[in-house]
């Protein structure tokens, strides 16, 4: 299963050439799962940003909070659209995947560190960990889009915010 | 021959590296874990702020989640923002841009763990709100004529009778 590694390529002189270089890496499935690695990572960082900021509002203002995962379920200032919902839930699974690729590839990455012989597997282990990681796929995707099926369960109406009146 | 993976040799980089493995396997538990929760037992059009209340402020169980959410942001605000970090190393060069980058990156990985841990630590259930929305809500139910067609029509099925509808809101 071995096989030759290249010496790593040297940047090429120019800015574009550079970014191009910078991206790839020594080629075939070491490559991408690396560079796949890299931008789910990045991902959940950007998601993550977001999502600390939505879940500050819990604590100062209910309704404030309730108006903006209302968004989530497709519900913008009080009106259901459908398509939003559906984007939405699409976002969610891509979420999902992104998450579940970064965390199957990164026991792989982990589990090369501690074990050497282990990058001599680095093809099949690959091929083992998209299965694993379609095996959870599937039924989580079941689960997610299957809802879009039926109208939203709770399109709630949202009070005024009563927070302020607490000492 | 296979090559061995670089690890680095010591000092700071040596204990980042560490850290990103340790924290990745935990956050396997704690990150996949809270998707499962959120996404797949749960629908997340029902996650609400009574939602959140029901979890964070439970007299029982409430410390157990409030522990395990501290945990993740801590966790993966270092894994993401150190894994941010080592990115940009490999593409920003000039002395001045790095250290402008580093004290940016850590800047606001502080202000969004302090952030988030602010709201995991010092949430207080609003009664009087979450009291509101529930009577506002069985309004709504009760108000839904039966067998009232959704708007969104197409392969959405008739929106259910206990359900609220929003319209005209
Ligand atoms: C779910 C469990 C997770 C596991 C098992 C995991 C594992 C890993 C591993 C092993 C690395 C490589 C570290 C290195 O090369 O030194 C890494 C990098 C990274 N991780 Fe994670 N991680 C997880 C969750 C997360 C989360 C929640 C975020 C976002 C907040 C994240 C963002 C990143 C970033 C940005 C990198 C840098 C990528 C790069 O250097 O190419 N990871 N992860």
């Amino acid at each position: 299963m071995s096989s030759t590694i290249s010496e790593p390529k040297a940047y090429r002189a120019g800015k574009l050439a550079k970014l191009i270089d910078g991206l790839r890496y020594q080629g075939g499935i070491g490559q991408w799962s690396w560079l796949v690695h890299r931008v789910t990572g990045l991902g959940i960082l950007l998601f993550l940003v977001i999502h600390v900021v939505d879940t500050f509002f819990v604590v100062f203002n209910p309704a404030l909070y309730d108006h903006t995962v209302a968004i989530y379920g497709g519900v913008f200032g009080g009106t259901y659209y459908w398509p939003l919902r559906w984007a939405f839930r699409l976002a969610e699974l891509g979420l999902i995947a992104t998450v579940l690729f970064h965390a199957v590839n990164g026991v792989r990455v982990i589990l090369f560190d501690f074990w050497n012989e282990g990058c001599k597997y680095q093809k099949e282990s690959f091929r083992a960990v998209l299965l694993v990681f379609l095996a959870l796929m599937i039924p989580a995707a079941i689960a997610v889009i299957l809802p879009l099926a039926t109208a939203p369960e709770h399109i709630t109406q949202i009070p005024e915010n009563v927070a302020t009146a607490r000492p | 021959m296979a090559r061995n993976r670089i690890k680095p040799a010591g000092g700071f980089e040596l204990t980042a590296w560490y850290f990103m493995r340790i924290s990745g396997l935990v956050l396997v538990f704690l990150a996949v874990g809270h998707l499962f929760i959120m996404h797949i037992a749960n629908n997340v059009e029902n996650i609400n702020y009574a939602f959140v209340a029901g979890r964070w402020a439970d007299p029982r169980t409430g410390w157990i989640w409030r522990l395990w959410d501290l945990c993740m942001i801590g966790l993966a605000m270092f894994h993401g923002f150190n894994g941010l970090r080592q990115i940009l190393d490999e593409h920003v060069h000039g002395a001045k841009a790095r250290v402008a980058m580093h004290t940016t990156i850590w800047t606001v990985m502080t202000a969004l763990i302090v952030l988030g841990t602010y709201a995991i630590w010092m949430f207080q259930e609003d009664r009087a709100y979450v009291e509101q929305w529930k009577a506002m809500n069985a309004k709504a139910v009760a108000l839904q004529p039966p067998g009232a067609i959704h708007p969104s029509g197409g392969s959405h099925a008739a929106i259910r009778g206990k359900l609220p509808n929003i319209a005209g809101d």
